[in-house]
């Protein structure tokens, strides 16, 4: 009875290296046509093994250097050769390092060499099982793991962006955020989040630190993914983290520190207070703060508000007043800050960031272990802004006599991240842009500086104040236990049955408090409220397999069975009081607040039950099948529609093992495959799709009957209108391509797939008059389609032995396309209050357009508002719109799709070097083409939408009669269809960027100084992150996260992304 | 292989691919279905359920545009911001507007909470026949209620009934047919089968049913029909609490919690704060209204009184009869752009009482908060004035029971009053009856306007405004009856007399736009109107470029929103909407 990898092993070992022995003989032979020897040849003998296992390789290339001469080493692993006195051999074998020898005069050289990593012969984890990766047929990008930890980012997730082919990592700026993957673009308007399977249990990859992992893959076409059916939709990424080895303990210890800084100089391009007023009295004239030009100080109190110069008794200091809640008491005192505050810089300070990993493990061949810890604290340069991660991983494996192996993997994950809301046209950092400069950080009196003491400050918070008053008080805390137990028998020679029961749990805890915002015109006199949430999730997978393989003649078959079973459930409570009278943070307890006490409690619950099998099949190492199915019952669709079924089949031809390529030496591996199949969504959908509800809330049924005006009577209505007939969303894949490996150091990978996505689930766009106020079944209609190609290379060399290099380069590539939504034919998407929607989701075109009126330049004179099409609001240094159906008219019918957010393509590119100890690191990420809306324009350009924020520089070159030449319209009060009140090219921008992510410079202790300190290794290393960004987008960064999948590339104020930082590590073992 | 490995290879096939069929059918969490519901009990929750939107929230488009508020304030308030009117006040809005779909969305949600009800009803076993013909009654008076505000606002809309359903795909309906005649039929059974009092303060009873069918008479000009009916309301009229139709003896008791559900009620919102909810179910509409920056702020200061308005209110010095035809010649002197800190005399000339309950101004006390200082309580006199409304905002001896926490009120909102009875009375008699009925009715509301315990006084201690008031009018206040004038002066003249005579008694109550709609062709020009009040108002505000200057009322366009586009888009059976476009649109 042997493992599975044994067996393989042995199908290898004595078929396969006999085949290459045959290759590479025929390999040296074609080497050797035309050779001429030269003088002064002495012989050299000797044998090679593999440095792994101390087995003799036979087949192995031996060559000297700088000419053709060579020979082969026989099937014990001996060779003969004649080399000159002074020349050097150069051992070569497809799957091991290469050596160099000189010979020096030595007239027996034994060696051994070390198999190389990541080359052909390795196993791959793909569904339920794993394959070599010289066999796989289906489109699975195997990330290098080696890559992946020299990035900086504060998870798996992050560091994932640009190391795959087809994968595309959005990344956000907010600690813990995380990001957004997505693989081969936008499949769906809701969820395109693909699924994540460590270890065999869903999980999330954002509490996964980089360090923890052994390898990743990422299955992106039918072939690969249709065993996860209904969930493997947006593809799938599988991840496996480290377990332990047999052998002696090992302890490795890794960690960084690093600092980063704060985007430099004026990133919103904003105007300083002198600027700001003059612009701000074109607009107004005689407006009531600058009527006098710039005044001293600013106050409000009972008796109104005003601007004055010193000496004024309005500004006083004994007029002074300060209490919370502010019940119009309040008298306010600010300096004007003459400069301009520099709100930015204000709320964006350098931070730093540190991880600490700590791994003990070992074993011997009948127990395997790991036992980890992990740290990691990363603040935000936006201030009181942090994640903090403590994690325990412990993975353990059993041999229970020869047939049955137990093991666990348990992960312990803490978390520690209060979050941060960006992107939002309220709150958050579009608040910097909402202060004006004259605003003053801190009052007369030290209490924050804002919008109550004065007249005409808008009603912007003081985003500093916000952030400050936040860090104590505002809690999200998160456990999560994720594992699983497995056991394992093989039995009758070729079987084995795997029975695994996994949990992942999580508990999530989250205080928020609000204080008076005594400072805000706004807040001033609202209550002080607290709201408390708290939620717990839990989802079992149960998954039993049973798998067949084996090996007779030619044939290589592999058969699995399996069955899965997952729950999910989830309670949720919610809780929030107000009027507390301390704001101290230990007082904060739900039990003393005085006023709106609510509360209210959540469940949620699904079941899925699957069955499925795959069946592997090689003929001649040279022909591959793969076929899957799949059948998933799901809770959430109706009885009619509970079933739905995932087939998938590939085919595989491994050119380079035909006879016919044989003498091209310099092929080390050509595949051709093609894969075409089925996958699943149930992504977006409500667990009580199918049912017709009535529900009753507070605030939405209930009513006041009695005329109390302090109590209310209960009430139902209709809150959920449901639909049998939905079933599945199917996802049609093909994907066709090639592996080619060439002379062992160049990788290349091209795939061409199409993915159509049939019968998407919608929310079925239903007209008030029937849905009201409830909710709409979804249902199956619309279809998107990408096509894209997926392409990657890698070339491994050396310069000589102390001098290797590697470049990696992956691009992905698609194109977009809404091919059928429900009539009429579009939908629109992202709202904002000035313009409306901004977004089309429309037949023919890609996912989330940007949509609405072309600008063709400026009027310039009311004569060219004449000779133009009618235009609701035109006047000179307004926009003149395009007429595009030429009636004389600018109506909707003129609105037109003005940007596509979706990249052409996004690439990632690694460079590896390593000198001696010495090694040094880069990886570069770019997008192309993705266009952005950039919203902030609606405050930074127009004065008509939000009168009261800060504005750009732009406007200093704003159209006037005088001045023509500008693209910047006139500043103005008023709003107008012709300027801020519609939708139109002039917010639309290009935002392709290369982001020059990391360059990292390593040093390795070498062995001899470590046997001193008792090290087995050391490594130290600087890092230099976000070197650069080239980009010619406006705002603060062009990687934007967006909002829903129906709205992406709207920036209403991003947490920038690409900031500089300075990272040291060291990683040590012993 | 042993054994014990036989044994647990068979136990993991056996489970592997047998799982109960019921693994897969869970019932959904927090919610009921039909069969719950269809019992006399869960009837009336559903019942309840179509009540709770009369307060505007609680359901899609609940926000404070979209609710059952006004949009539109017509001459009598702007929504004043730094941003200035909104493209409601003068009318360039689109016909894509949000807000605009938001209001059809939330009427038609509220069309559907009741027909909810109705659609209930035949599965009902357990309950009465006289029961259950209460319950039909009311779920239809009310459905009358959410259709006729779909008619002031929209005009052509399409009939939804509990025929309608998602499951029957029977949903498709068009808007070209005249929708007054089913509401005039829900109104018609709500009236013959209602009671006449109610257990519930809060629930219609017949005499609501029949006011509601008299204001959808009034809006089809059928006065016949309206006068008939309103004679018997006037006559034998109650409340669903058993008080006979009669006007409060002070005017401001409408308007506050402490008083509401009284003699004049003839249907009132029931309005509830601090009752487990944020705000839940206070006012929604004008939850936005109001000073800011002084005590009473809640909010954003929205809903400023027009100057015309404030105008609108003065009286002539010697007779106490309003300035109908020249109000507009004698503008009231104002504190805009003046600071509270610089003096400023309010004005001293003879004026309606009742504009200091509807008005805040400066030098006026405002409520029991204190004297109004001008420009300190508004939010941007410089763009919207410097007004702010009163008949939302709570008194601050009540201010714990009655402000919500995040400032709306649990001030009623009558949808109906008796003064609004009477008022349509007059105008009734004056198309259809007699000059000297109609001016009696006038009369009767403006002898209660008159009388002086129901005025604005001046506090005892202006710093302490809690202490309480003295006899003395805040303002020099003159009123009075009409004697004689309407037959003296025609038609013509009484028709105006009730026009203007109902703008200021039910200043902004939110009906002011829809009547300018209806009186239009009766000696009465909306376009005019409007356009006067655009160039006046944008005259007057310090923001030299204000929206006013951009509006334009445009005839046969604005009296109705446009259908919204969205449901144009979603209402298209075989590529062809249902729906078609309001005119001018």
């Amino acid at each position: 009875m042997k493992t599975k990898s044994q067996s393989i092993e042995k199908f290898s070992k004595s078929d396969v290296f006999l085949v290459r022995k045959i290759f590479t003989v025929t390999l040296f032979l074609s080497l050797l046509s035309g050779i001429g020897y030269s003088q002064n040849l002495v012989p050299v003998k000797g044998n090679v093994r593999s440095g792994d296992d101390g087995s003799s390789l036979p087949g192995v290339t031996v060559v000297v250097k700088g000419s053709n001469t060579g020979s082969v080493t026989d099937f014990d692993g001996n060779y003969a050769i004649q080399v000159p006195a002074d020349g050097t051999l150069i051992f070569s074998f497809i799957g091991y390092g290469t050596k160099e020898v000189h010979v020096n005069s030595s007239s027996v050289i034994d060696l051994e060499l070390f198999a190389d990593a990541a080359l052909l012969d390795e196993f791959v984890v793909t569904g339920y099982s794993s394959q070599q990766r010289k066999n796989i047929t289906g489109s699975v990008a195997v990330v290098d793991t080696d890559n992946l930890k020299r990035v900086p980012a504060g998870s798996a997730q992050e560091a994932l962006q640009g190391m795959a082919s087809g994968v595309n990592v959005i990344k956000s700026g907010v600690p813990g955020a995380g990001g957004k993957i997505t693989i081969r673009g936008m499949t769906s308007f809701g969820n395109t989040d693909p699924l994540v399977i460590v270890d065999g249990i869903e999980q999330n990859l954002n509490n996964i630190s980089a360090q923890e992992i052994e390898s990743i893959q990422v299955l992106k076409d039918a072939g690969s993914a249709s065993i996860y059916g209904v969930r493997g939709a947006n593809g799938v990424i599988l991840v496996t983290t480290k377990k332990g080895k047999s052998g002696t303990p090992s302890i490795s210890y890794d960690a960084t520190y690093g600092m980063i800084h704060p985007l430099p100089g004026n990133p919103f391009n904003l105007l300083n207070s002198e600027e700001y007023m003059d612009v701000y009295n074109q607009a107004f004239p005689n407006n009531d703060r600058f009527m006098n030009g710039m005044p001293d100080f600013m106050y409000r109190g009972p008796s109104g508000a005003g601007v004055a110069f010193a000496g004024d008794p309005a500004v006083d200091p004994s007029n002074y007043f300060y209490a919370s809640p502010n019940r119009g008491q309040n008298y306010l005192i600010q300096e004007v800050n003459k400069e301009g505050t520099d709100w930015f810089h204000a709320l964006f300070k350098k931070a730093p960031s540190t991880e600490h990993n700590l791994s003990v493990s070992g074993g011997t061949d009948k127990s395997k272990y790991l036992f980890s810890l992990g740290y990691m604290h990363q603040e935000g340069t936006l201030i009181e802004t942090y994640v903090k991660r403590y994690s325990a991983r412990v993975n353990t494996e059993f041999q229970l006599g020869n047939h049955i192996k137990i093991g666990e993997n348990l992960n312990i994950i803490y978390r520690q991240n209060p979050g941060f809301g960006e992107n939002s046209d309220f709150g958050g950092i579009v608040e910097a842009i909402k202060m004006q400069p004259i605003v003053p950080l801190k009052d007369i009196m030290g209490n924050w500086g804002g919008t109550f003491g004065g007249p005409g400050l808008g009603d912007g918070n003081n985003p500093i104040a916000v952030q400050s008053r936040n860090r104590k008080n505002d809690v999200l805390n998160e456990w999560h236990i994720i594992g699983n137990a497995y056991a394992e028998v093989e039995f009758l020679e070729n079987f084995t049955a795997r029975t695994s029961i996994g949990y992942n749990i999580s508990n999530f805890y989250n205080q928020d408090f609000n204080t008076t915002q005594v400072e805000n015109v706004q807040g001033n006199n609202s209550e002080n409220s607290l709201s408390i949430n708290s939620s717990y999730d839990s989802r079992m997978t149960f998954t039993n397999i049973l798998s067949y393989m084996n090996v007779f003649g030619n044939h290589s078959i592999e058969v699995l069975a399996g069955s899965e079973a997952i729950e999910y459930t989830g309670r949720g409570l919610n809780a929030s009081r107000q009027r507390y009278f301390s704001e101290d943070f230990n007082f904060l307890i739900l039990g003393n607040g005085t006023d709106a006490i609510a509360n209210s409690s959540s469940i949620n619950g699904s079941n899925l039950f699957s069955l499925f099998g795959r069946l592997d099949y090689i003929y001649d190492e040279k022909y591959l099948l793969g076929a899957t199915l799949r059948r998933d019952g799901s809770s959430v669709f109706g009885p009619e529609q509970r079933y739905g079924v995932f087939p998938s089949i590939s085919l595989g031809w491994r050119v380079s093992e035909e006879s016919f390529m044989q003498n091209m030496i310099w092929l080390s591996d050509l595949k051709l495959k093609g894969s075409y199949g089925v996958l699943g969504s149930q992504n977006n959908i409500s667990a009580v799709n199918a049912f017709s509800l009535y529900g009753s809330g507070m605030t939405s049924t209930y009513y006041d009957i009695t005329g109390s005006s302090n109590s209310i009577v209960q009430g139902f209505a209709t809150n959920r209108i449901g639909n049998l007939a939905t079933g599945w969303e199917e996802n049609v894949v093909s994907n066709v391509g090639f592996d080619v490996s060439v002379l062992n150091a160049l990788e290349v990978s091209v795939e061409y797939y199409k993915k159509r996505i049939n019968g998407l689930l919608f929310t079925e766009p239903l007209p008030a008059v029937v849905i009201g106020g409830a909710s709409a079944p979804s249902v199956n209609i619309g279809d998107i389609q990408n096509t894209g190609i997926d392409a990657s290379l890698t070339y491994r060399g050396k310069i000589d032995n102390d001098f290797n290099y590697s470049i990696g380069a992956n691009i992905a590539n698609y194109k977009n396309e809404v091919v059928n939504i429900p009539d009429p034919g579009y939908f629109f998407s992202g709202s904002h209050q000035a313009l409306g929607s901004m977004v089309r989701n429309e037949e023919g075109h890609p996912v989330s357009s940007f949509y609405g009126y072309n600008v063709i330049g400026l009027f310039n004179s009311q004569a060219e508002v004449d000779a133009a099409p009618t235009q609701t609001g035109a006047a000179p240094g307004r926009f003149k719109y395009q007429d595009l159906d030429g009636d004389g008219e600018i109506t909707p019918d003129d609105r037109t799709h003005l940007g596509d957010p979706n990249p052409d393509f996004t690439y990632g590119i690694n460079l590896n070097l390593t000198y001696k100890n010495f090694d040094l690191s880069a990886f570069l990420y770019g997008s192309q083409g993705n266009d952005i809306f950039n919203l902030t324009k609606t405050y930074t350009h127009f004065m008509a939408y939000y009168p009261t924020t800060n504005l750009s520089k732009d406007l200093l070159n704003a159209w006037t009669p005088e001045n023509q030449n500008t693209h910047i319209p006139i500043v103005e009060a008023q709003g107008s269809f012709s300027s801020t009140m519609a939708p139109n090219s002039f917010y639309v921008e290009d935002g392709s960027f290369l982001k020059f992510r990391s360059l990292m410079l390593g040093y390795t202790v070498s062995a001899s100084v470590l046997e001193r300190i008792r090290l087995s290794r050391l490594r130290i290393f600087a890092q230099a992150e976000n070197l650069f960004t080239l980009t010619k987008y406006s705002g603060l960064d062009p990687e934007i996260i967006g909002g829903s999948t129906s709205a992406l590339g709207l920036d209403r104020g991003s947490y920038p992304n690409n900031e500089m930082g300075l990272i040291f590590g060291l990683s040590a073992s012993f | 292989m042993r054994p014990t490995d036989k044994l647990l290879v068979a136990g993991l096939l056996l489970f592997n691919f047998s799982c109960n069929e019921s693994y897969l059918e869970i019932e959904p969490f927090g919610s009921v279905s039909e069969t719950t519901l269809a019992n006399e009990r869960g009837v009336d929750l559903l019942l309840i359920g179509a009540y709770s939107l009369l307060d505007g929230g609680g359901t899609v488009g609940g926000n404070y545009l979209g609710g059952i508020g006004y949009l539109r304030g017509g001459d009598e308030v702007t929504v004043g911001t730094e941003s200035g009117q909104s493209p409601y006040n003068v009318f360039t809005y689109t016909e894509a507007d949000a807000n605009i779909e938001d209001k059809w969305k939330n009427l038609y949600s509220s069309v559907g909470r009741s027909n909810d009800v109705l659609r209930m009803l035949p599965k009902v076993t357990d309950a009465s026949p006289e029961k259950l013909l209460q319950v039909e009654a009311e779920a239809r008076f009310l459905r009358g209620v959410y259709y006729l505000y779909l008619a002031k606002f929209f005009r052509n809309v399409p009939w939804i009934d509990e025929s309608i359903t998602y499951a029957a795909k029977n949903y498709y309906i068009s808007n070209t047919s005249d929708i007054y005649p089913r509401i005039e039929a829900d109104f018609q059974f709500a009236a013959d089968n209602l009671t006449e009092t109610k257990s519930q303060v809060g629930r219609a009873n017949k005499w609501a049913a029949k006011s509601f069918l008299a204001k959808t008479y009034m809006f089809q000009n059928k006065f016949s029909e309206a006068k008939e009916l309103l004679d018997d309301i006037i006559a034998n009229g109650k409340t669903s609490n058993g008080l006979k139709y009669e006007l409060l003896d002070k005017y401001n008791d409408n308007f506050v919690a402490r008083s509401k559900n009284g003699s004049e009620a003839v249907f009132t919102v029931q309005m509830s704060v601090n009752d487990g909810t944020t705000n839940g179910n206070g006012n929604y509409m004008d939850r936005y209204n109001g000073t800011y920056g002084g005590p009473a702020t809640c909010c954003y200061g929205w809903g400023q009184p027009t100057f015309d308005l404030v105008d609108a209110f003065q009286t002539d010095a010697s007779t106490g009869l309003p300035l109908i035809d020249t109000y507009q010649l004698t503008p009231i002197p104002h504190d805009n752009g003046i600071e509270s800190s610089q003096p400023f005399t309010p004005y001293q000339g003879t004026l309606d009482p009742r504009l200091d309950w509807n008005v805040g101004r400066r030098g006026i006390p405002y409520r029991d908060w204190g004297v109004h200082p001008g420009k300190a309580w508004v939010r941007n006199q410089f763009n919207s004035g410097p007004y702010n409304v009163i008949k939302n905002i709570v008194e601050q001896a009540r201010k714990d029971t009655d402000m919500g926490t995040d400032g709306a009120s649990n001030n009623p909102y009558s949808m109906i009053r008796f003064a609004d009875v009477l008022l349509w009375a007059a105008e009734a008699e004056i198309e259809v009856g007699s000059l000297a009925k109609a001016e009696e009715y006038v009369n009767r509301v403006r002898l209660r306007a008159a009388n002086p315990d129901g005025w604005v006084k001046t506090y005892v201690d202006p710093s302490n405004p809690l202490a309480g008031f003295t006899d003395t009018p805040a303002a020099n206040y003159k009123i009075s009856p009409y004697s004689g004038h309407f037959l003296a002066n025609g038609k013509a003249f009484a028709r105006k007399a009730v026009y203007f005579e109902r703008r200021l008694e039910l200043a902004l109550e939110h009906h002011r736009f829809f009547d300018m709609v209806r009186y239009t062709g009766r000696d009465f020009d909306i376009l005019e109107k409007m356009n006067w009040l655009m160039g006046r108002e944008g005259d007057e505000i310090l923001n030299q470029s204000n929206n006013w200057k951009s509006g334009e009322f445009v005839r046969n366009k604005h009296e109705y929103f446009p259908i919204p586009l969205g449901q144009i888009d979603l209402s298209r059976a075989d590529g062809v909407s249902v729906l078609e476009q309001n005119p001018g649109y």
